[in-house]
């Protein structure tokens, strides 16, 4: 076999590779397929679909009827992704270079919520948010906030809620390419009569972006789509996003047509904005300099 | 039609084969799947064959071959519900008297899950096996009125074999029988009514009677307001605000009652829309005034004794939860003996001395005026469980809509909703 093996060496990689691409056939291209032909379809569940590329209006439809649920989920994405970076960076910086003996303790306490279910965490948030919660009932008792104000049901606790959930996923890919970075570099900074903020502004940044790339991308992606918080902690008709619409298209009103047209538009539209971020950003070099 | 057979075995095999993953788990279940086919396909149509060409159903099995050769309770019963809607053991709670007194006398283990939150997300789950001419999983599922009308249209559920349920036949309330959408009453048996009106916190909001409170921005319940998000019950109670009756809406009365609740979400009144978890927030006191089902606030009422029930003066509705056999189910005989023995009035009481809504059953007030508990026998003096004429009158029913308004309503509400 090893010898078999050593004289069709190039077959090794195609075997490596192997388990995932029968994964990805199986569970994303499959369903995709199916799912691109049904977003050609018309009709209802009770006459029956009918696949018809003339069908391509229920693209253009589905894009002018819930274009604010679009622009809303681009938006709270974003301001999550902003939001989970702003807490990430310094929690991640202090972890890397601050933290000594309890490094690990840290880097475990920022997965730690991730043992106890994702519905859960978002419902205890309810809670916790609520008219007279943890939070917002003793600023009310102390008259600091009036009483008709509330976090629940507003954008604020659908971002606040997405950038709860993602944090880990910003804040471990950014400790681990700063935790890369050689110290030696800041020290060569300094001998050549850096400032700590100048240092730390052309020597830890640049090479903390492939990380800061990586964690972005992890947040927005998955934001982007997110549905389980606008549906528990949002809950009112002005912080839908768009994965709420998917879910309701598809499970509520049978649907399926714009069901399918949407999920191929938040494909594309992710799609889009990641290769724009990604030209920005210049990753490939960086990814290269930084390996 | 026999040759439908070994294509049914071997989906119910595979399928099984699948879930238990081991090989002798395979043999098993092959056994198993042998039998479940051959039962089911003896008193009903072969599923797929019923489901793609005959919408009205072939003709019901005849009594007298299933009183020949009576089948035998199975091993197991897959019974859906909806969330707190069967006694539970107070001492004891995730166990049910009624559940384990039926396991006691037929000695079949009930899988009873509380998997039902809202009609059409839960029908949205079992509608490709359904399509598909499979079993669901599921042996008794329970769904509301136009739901379980629209599934029967369907051809999708079987046929009881009324022989099985004396019970159900003798005990059902005079007024639920012989719906238009199930003429011969043998397509489904009614689990509960309840009636759809005004919860509030009357601690918060004071007492209130009418719907119209709703459209009002006063600050005690402003942005402390919610609607159903099942599109009848909230469509139906603007309806009556307006005027205008929901036994004969047309697509411009939905039209105008979305209008009229636009005006309450923008005018930033209502704050969200809800299946069963506006319960929990009413509770918290997130939210003190909306649409809701009696018995919740009944029960409600354990954890905060100031919440309130009114059938709005506008009028309320009335509606009911119909247990279901599921086309295909694997388990029909069995399922069919747990509806007549919830048809027994002294079962009956059990269930609606805890859940507090309409029990469907003929003798149940009796049963429950009789409990030693002097607050359980109490209950049978309270007209939300059991309406007196006057509170019934001010009750209306939902007319059934055709498939093309039933879009045109969803479509209309989930553009309210945000979606």
């Amino acid at each position: 076999m090893t010898a078999l093996l050593r004289r069709y060496r190039f077959i090794v990689p195609y075997l490596l590779l192997t388990p995932g691409l029968i994964w990805l056939a199986i569970f994303y291209v499959y369903p995709s397929v199916q799912m691109f032909i049904s977003s050609f379809w018309s009709g209802s569940l009770e006459r029956g679909f009918t696949f018809s590329l003339s069908n391509v209006h229920n693209y253009t439809d589905a894009l002018s009827r819930y274009q604010d649920q679009i622009v809303r989920s681009i938006f709270f994405a974003a301001a999550a992704t902003v939001a989970t970076f702003l807490i990430s960076f310094p929690l991640a910086y202090t972890i890397a270079f601050r933290a000594g003996q309890y490094k690990n303790l840290l880097l475990f306490l920022v997965i730690a919520p991730f043992f106890t279910s994702f519905l859960l965490r978002v419902i205890s948030w309810r809670t916790i948010l609520g008219d007279d919660g943890l939070l917002l009932g003793p600023l009310k008792s102390a008259g600091l906030v009036g009483d008709d104000v509330r976090i629940l049901a507003t954008p604020v606790a659908v971002i606040a809620g997405i950038a709860y959930n993602f944090l880990p996923f910003m804040t471990l890919p950014i400790y681990v390419s700063l935790e890369k970075i050689d110290k030696r570099l800041l020290e060569a900074g300094q001998d050549l009569y850096a400032t700590p903020w100048s240092a730390f502004r052309k020597i830890t940044l640049p090479l903390a972006l492939p990380g800061i790339f990586a964690g972005t991308l992890l947040t927005f992606i998955p934001a982007m789509g997110d549905y389980v918080n606008a549906e528990l902690l949002g809950q009112t008709p002005g912080t839908k996003m768009i994965g709420n619409v998917v879910q309701s298209r598809f499970l509520v009103n049978n649907d399926y047509p714009t069901a399918a047209a949407l999920s191929f538009i938040l494909m594309a539209g992710i799609l889009v904005a990641v290769a724009v971020y990604a030209r920005l950003l210049g990753t490939e070099e960086l990814v290269s300099s930084a390996g | 039609m026999s040759e439908q057979h070994p294509t049914l075995v071997t989906r119910a095999m595979t399928r099984r084969r699948m879930l238990q993953g081991t090989a002798l788990a395979g043999v098993a279940a092959f056994l198993a799947a042998c039998g479940t086919a051959a039962q089911s396909a003896t008193p009903s149509a072969a599923p797929s064959e019923a489901a793609s060409t005959a919408p009205s159903e072939a003709p019901s099995p005849s009594p007298a071959a299933s009183a020949t050769a009576k089948p035998s309770p199975a091993a197991e019963l897959n019974f859906a519900n909806w969330p707190l809607y069967i006694d539970q053991d107070s001492s004891n709670p995730p166990k049910s008297p009624t559940l384990d007194g039926f396991t006691k006398k037929y000695g079949t283990k009930v899988n009873y899950r509380e998997s039902i939150s809202a009609n059409e997300d839960f029908f949205g789950t079992i509608r490709p096996a359904l399509q598909a001419g499979q079993d669901t999983g599921w042996d008794l599922v329970v769904l509301t009125d136009w739901m379980a009308a629209k599934i029967i249209g369907l051809g999708w559920v079987e046929t009881l074999d009324t022989a099985n349920t004396p019970k159900f036949v003798a005990n059902e309330s005079d007024n639920l029988r012989n719906q238009p959408w199930d003429p011969d009453n043998n397509k489904r048996a009614p689990w509960q009514s309840g009636m759809t009106g005004l919860g509030f916190d009357a601690k918060v909001v004071g007492n209130q009677t009418a719907t119209a409170a709703i459209w009002q921005p006063d600050p005690r319940w402003k942005g402390k307001v919610w609607l159903l998000n099942e599109m009848r019950d909230t469509i139906a109670l603007t309806l009556l605000k307006l005027g205008k009756d929901p036994a004969t809406a047309t697509n411009a009365d939905c039209d105008a009652a979305i209008a009229e609740i636009k005006k309450a979400v923008d005018g930033g009144i209502v704050r969200s829309f809800l299946g069963n978890d506006y319960k929990e927030q009413l509770i918290k006191g997130d939210l003190v005034l909306g649409f809701a089902w009696s018995g919740d606030i009944i029960q409600a009422q354990l954890e905060r004794a100031s919440l309130k029930f009114n059938i709005p003066s506008e009028g309320g509705m009335l509606w009911t939860d119909n247990m279901l056999i599921p086309k295909g189910a694997a388990h029909k005989y069995t399922a069919e003996l747990m509806i007549d023995y919830v048809y027994d009035p002294e079962i009956a009481a059990q269930i609606a001395a805890y859940v507090q809504f309409v029990s469907p059953v003929k003798g149940c007030k009796e049963a429950i005026a009789k409990n030693a508990d002097k607050s359980v026998a109490a209950l049978a003096k309270n007209p939300l469980m059991f309406p007196d004429a006057a509170t019934l009158a001010k009750t209306h029913i939902f007319k059934a809509l055709s498939a093309d308004e039933d879009k045109y309503f969803n479509d209309q509400f989930s553009t309210l909703q945000g979606n």
